[in-house]
């Protein structure tokens, strides 16, 4: 099978199979987090993720994700997680604080190799995981051009 | 012999203690992916930045891990709370030995 034969098949098997089933087929994107989650549940939101929803250059990103937290020794936001759906590895980047941020906010620069949907997923210092995700349409891949 | 290159940190010179201040690091590094071929159609090997790491007297505050699909010359903006006097360390290793280390002061009233 080809690569978009395959990218297509996973697409299907995302749309039939909600997230925390236990059938088998998840994408790589879900293999991803759920390496990051393990069986814990995660909820959706809380996290503010900033992504163009036109990106006309895969290859600069801009990007800024934050979430709302007081940023004390019992209660931080340990780590964001960006995953992306269609890039050819779905870990993107992966940021940790601490309570000496004072702030879980940060931005950065990545690819993006194709129109897809992008998770932001935050671990917060109770254990508890929070997710959420942006659509985008990228007009120039990364990462497919010769050099 | 480990390889090196230009970096850039913006922060403030003096802060409040207790203030929340913007730190803004950036590196020149090409961050090839691995995934990119010649038009002969040879892969190009991977070499990118795995880690970045800030600290602050010792301590870490805002860490980061690096795949491919983090873009060349790698952008952190990230935030530090003001604590004591002293110095930000900032941290990126990689690929093929790479380490560059940038030190900044900071005063806090």
């Amino acid at each position: 099978m080809n690569q978009r034969r395959v990218f297509i098949t996973s697409l299907t098997a995302l749309t039939l199979s909600p997230w925390q089933s236990t059938s088998a087929t998840p994408s790589d994107a879900m293999q991803a987090m759920k390496a990051i989650v393990g069986n814990r549940p995660v909820n959706t939101g809380r996290i503010y993720f900033e992504l163009p929803p036109l990106v006309e250059n895969g290859n600069l990103v801009a990007i800024k994700f934050s979430v709302q937290s007081p940023m004390t020794q019992n209660d931080y936001v340990k780590a964001i997680h960006i995953i992306a759906e269609a890039n050819p590895l779905p870990n993107v980047v992966s940021c940790y604080f601490t309570p000496l941020s004072g702030k879980a906010e940060a931005s950065t620069r990545i690819r993006l190799a194709d129109s897809q949907k992008v998770w932001a997923l935050a671990q917060m210092s109770d254990g508890s995981f929070w997710r959420t995700s942006v659509d985008t349409v990228v007009t120039l891949s990364a990462c497919t051009e010769m050099i | 012999m480990s390889r090196s290159s230009r970096a850039v940190v913006t922060l403030p010179k003096t802060a409040k203690r207790g203030e929340v201040f913007s730190i803004r690091a950036i590196v020149q590094h090409e961050m090839e992916s691995g995934f990119r071929h010649t038009e002969q159609g040879v892969r190009v090997p991977r070499d990118i930045i795995r880690e970045f790491v800030c600290t602050y007297n010792g301590k870490e505050v805002f860490k980061a891990d690096l795949h491919p699909g983090v873009g060349s010359n790698p952008l952190f903006i990230f935030y530090a709370k003001a604590d004591q006097s002293g110095t930000l360390e900032f941290k990126w290793t990689g690929d093929n030995d790479y380490l560059t280390i940038v030190k900044q002061a900071i005063t806090v009233l």
